[in-house]
């Protein structure tokens, strides 16, 4: 199977630096458990990329493109000269703009369909077919079974990045792949005004909306919350203390309730 | 010019309450002539603003003592229908759509969070539609003034995304908001990409003079006018509070959907598994401290609860529980819904792995543990006696069911 890994050059979202986002460290990972997969980047300079050689990668495509340019068609002729049966990227980018909106503009350009957010893929029984495993959070999965070639996306709950390697990193080869279609225009510099982030207070769940700034605080320190209203059982008889042990959970919807239990 | 002269016995008179032994007046009633007398109670109460549970009182509002008599239960029954009153938008300016998950017809906490950001865009002329693939229930309240409800499609996310686009281009709203979370990310930037239209995503601030989202790693932030399509981040706008509105559901008259056959061939949900699920995704965690003598029946529990087992330090360093279960600074930080902690005293440490649970219920036999203190239901009792306890009683309601089926 022909696997293609999108890389980016991102930037460590703390210090600044050049690394291999995480995602694509995890989608390396999925892709070298179904065959030989091949790299592709477009960007102005291959060093940045030359981790993912050490994560599991043995070729990396380059693709020269001055800065700034869009991408997407450049990365759309590469792919379409590949033909490979999956293309993994990871869901957005780090250190960019991190919209995530690239695997989607090229799987239009090529006209595949797209599977977001998997954390698995697997050949599928039928010849041709491919299974992923689409996170839908806390763990739950759509299993999707899908026909030929297909771009997915990689979700952070995916099984975490290989550990580098340095030898392979060594071994490992950049070629330089000419721009088969000219690069496009550098995109329209869109009206956005940049200053530097302002962390802003996230929505405390059950304030109230026009409450005293006292029930505010008291949401917010979670006073008011399940602690607040706490009940506290001291030496009850162990069976009492099961019956409430087991309504409360059910109260909150963490425990089916007993009676029309499907499986028997 | 004179008076007339007054003869206070007269009044008096007038005013003696008829029943009992002792002579009784009502000074409430007005006086022949003169002004009338004022009582301050029930002036006060008048003022009184009705809901907030502090007492809170509008000062502005001046009640005639009269008026209050009697009315008082009468003016706050009126206000409260006029509140509940459902809000028409008749000929709405402008519309700002919102395209919620709504999934199994019902909107979420972040859907309706998006429909308060709308309300923020559409302002006082603005109107809000609800574009919903498949019904969903309750849009008036959540604030929608019109729901387009498009026919349920298959499984492929791309039908999906044709139908909004063909949905949308012909209700041409001003605004369009997606909740960025997984299929709502995921559907924005398929009608992006197919609109030819660049999305705003994951927008931390919406007002109408600017929307503002995170970038780079969060070292900058990107501020522009709002566009056509926005997606807006979990938790970071306030829901509608406003009265219901009416969500008046509009026909359409948009073509079946006419796609390529789908290259998808099945979908299949698979619920998450609590006994292989990484600790840091559980939902529903059930723990055992070094109150646990009897990890054996603590096993059971667990898979009995349907829960995901984990530990405090103490039992995986001493190799009682994989190193994997231990919840803590040092372990996993947890975002479970709800915590069962089993004989945990809740140090430090581990209370920090605990912090972002919603409810914690805890067993324990010290009344002074923190993790008493910490929890919403607490029970003070031996855990060893509880646990076999809570295995009889599920045992027992499985066997009921049984019969009962
Ligand atoms: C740097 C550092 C990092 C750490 N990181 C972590 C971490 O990540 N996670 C973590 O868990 N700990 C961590 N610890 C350890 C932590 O400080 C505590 O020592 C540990 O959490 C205590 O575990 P415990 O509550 O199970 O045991 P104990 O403190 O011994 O508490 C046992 C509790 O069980 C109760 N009990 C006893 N018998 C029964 C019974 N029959 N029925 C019911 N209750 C009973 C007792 O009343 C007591 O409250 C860390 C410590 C350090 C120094």
């Amino acid at each position: 199977m022909r696997i293609a890994v999108l890389l980016s050059a991102g930037r460590h979202p703390v210090s600044g630096a050049a690394v291999l986002p995480r995602l694509e460290a995890q989608a390396i990972r999925i892709a070298a458990g179904l065959g030989t997969p091949v790299g592709l980047h477009a960007g102005p300079d291959a060093a940045a990329v030359a981790d993912a050689l050490g994560q599991g990668l043995s070729r990396i495509a380059h693709v020269a493109l001055p800065e700034g340019a869009d991408p997407v068609p450049v990365l759309a002729a590469s792919l379409r000269a590949m033909a490979p049966d999956l293309v993994l990227a990871g869901r957005r980018g780090q250190g960019g703009d991190e919209s995530g909106i690239v695997p989607y503009a090229l799987a239009a350009a090529l006209g595949l369909p797209l599977i977001a957010d998997v954390v698995a893929v697997a050949p599928g029984e039928a010849a041709g077919t491919l299974r992923l495993d689409q996170s839908l959070g806390r763990g739950a999965l759509r299993r999707v079974v899908v026909r030929g070639p297909v771009v997915a996306t990689v979700h952070p709950d995916a099984p975490a990045p290989l550990a580098y390697a340095f030898g392979q990193a060594r071994r490992g080869v950049i070629e330089p792949v000419a721009a088969i279609v000219p690069a496009g225009p550098a995109a329209a510099p869109a009206a956005v005004e940049e200053r530097p982030y302002r962390r802003r207070p996230k929505l405390v769940k059950g304030a109230p909306t026009g409450g005293s700034a006292a029930e505010r605080l008291k949401a917010a320190t979670g006073e008011a919350g399940a602690a607040a209203s706490g009940r506290l059982l001291v030496d009850p008889d162990p069976d009492e203390a099961a019956r409430e042990i087991l309504a409360y959970l059910r109260g909150i919807g963490v425990l089916a309730p007993p009676s029309p239990r499907p499986n028997p | 010019m004179t008076r007339p002269r007054r003869d206070p016995r007269a009044e008096r008179a007038a005013i003696q309450v008829a029943a009992g032994p002792r002579p009784r007046f009502d000074r409430s009633a007005r006086a022949a002539g003169g002004r009338p007398r004022r009582d301050p109670r029930p002036e006060r109460a008048g003022q009184r603003v009705p809901g907030a549970s502090r007492p809170r009182y509008d000062l502005s509002q001046v009640v005639p003592a009269q008026a209050l008599r009697g009315e008082v239960a009468v003016a706050a029954e009126a206000r409260q229908p006029a509140a509940a009153k459902i809000l028409v938008v008749e000929d709405p300016a402008f519309l700002v759509a919102v395209v919620p998950d709504a999934a199994g017809g019902r909107l979420s906490p972040h859907d309706r969070q998006v429909l308060g950001a709308a309300r923020v865009l559409a302002g006082r002329e603005g109107g809000i539609l609800v574009v919903s693939v498949g019904p969903c229930e309750a849009c008036g309240p959540a604030g929608a003034d019109r729901h387009l409800a498009l026919g349920e499609v298959g499984t492929d996310p791309d039908e999906r995304a044709a139908r909004v686009a063909a949905a949308l281009a012909v209700a041409s709203p001003r605004h369009v908001l997606f909740p960025e979370s997984l299929d709502g990310g995921d559907l924005a930037r398929r009608v992006a990409v197919r609109m030819g239209v660049p999305l705003f995503d994951n927008a931390e601030v919406v007002a109408a003079g600017g929307l503002v989202r995170p970038a780079r790693g969060r070292r900058v932030e990107q501020r522009a006018a709002p566009g056509l399509l926005a997606s807006v981040a979990p938790d970071a706008v306030a829901d509608y509070a406003g009265p219901p509105r009416e969500a008046r559901p509009l026909a359409h008259d948009l073509p079946p959907a006419a796609e390529p056959a789908s290259t998808i061939l099945s979908v299949a949900r698979i619920p998450a598994d609590p006994a292989t699920v990484p600790l840091s995704l559980a939902e529903f965690v059930a723990s055992a401290g070094n109150g646990i003598r009897d990890l054996d029946t603590f096993r059971q529990l667990v898979a009995a609860l349907h829960a995901t087992p984990g530990a405090s330090r103490v039992l995986c360093d001493a190799g009682l529980m994989p190193r994997h279960t231990q919840v803590g600074a040092s372990g996993t930080v947890l975002a479970a819904t709800c915590y069962f902690a089993l004989g945990i005293s809740g140090a430090p440490q581990h209370l920090q792995g605990v912090a972002g649970c919603e409810h914690v219920v805890a067993v324990n036999t010290d009344l002074h543990a923190a993790m008493i203190e910490r929890a919403g239901l607490a029970i003070v009792q031996d855990a060893q006696a509880v646990m076999p306890a809570l295995l009889r009683l599920l045992a027992r309601e499985k066997q009921e069911a049984g019969e009962g089926s």
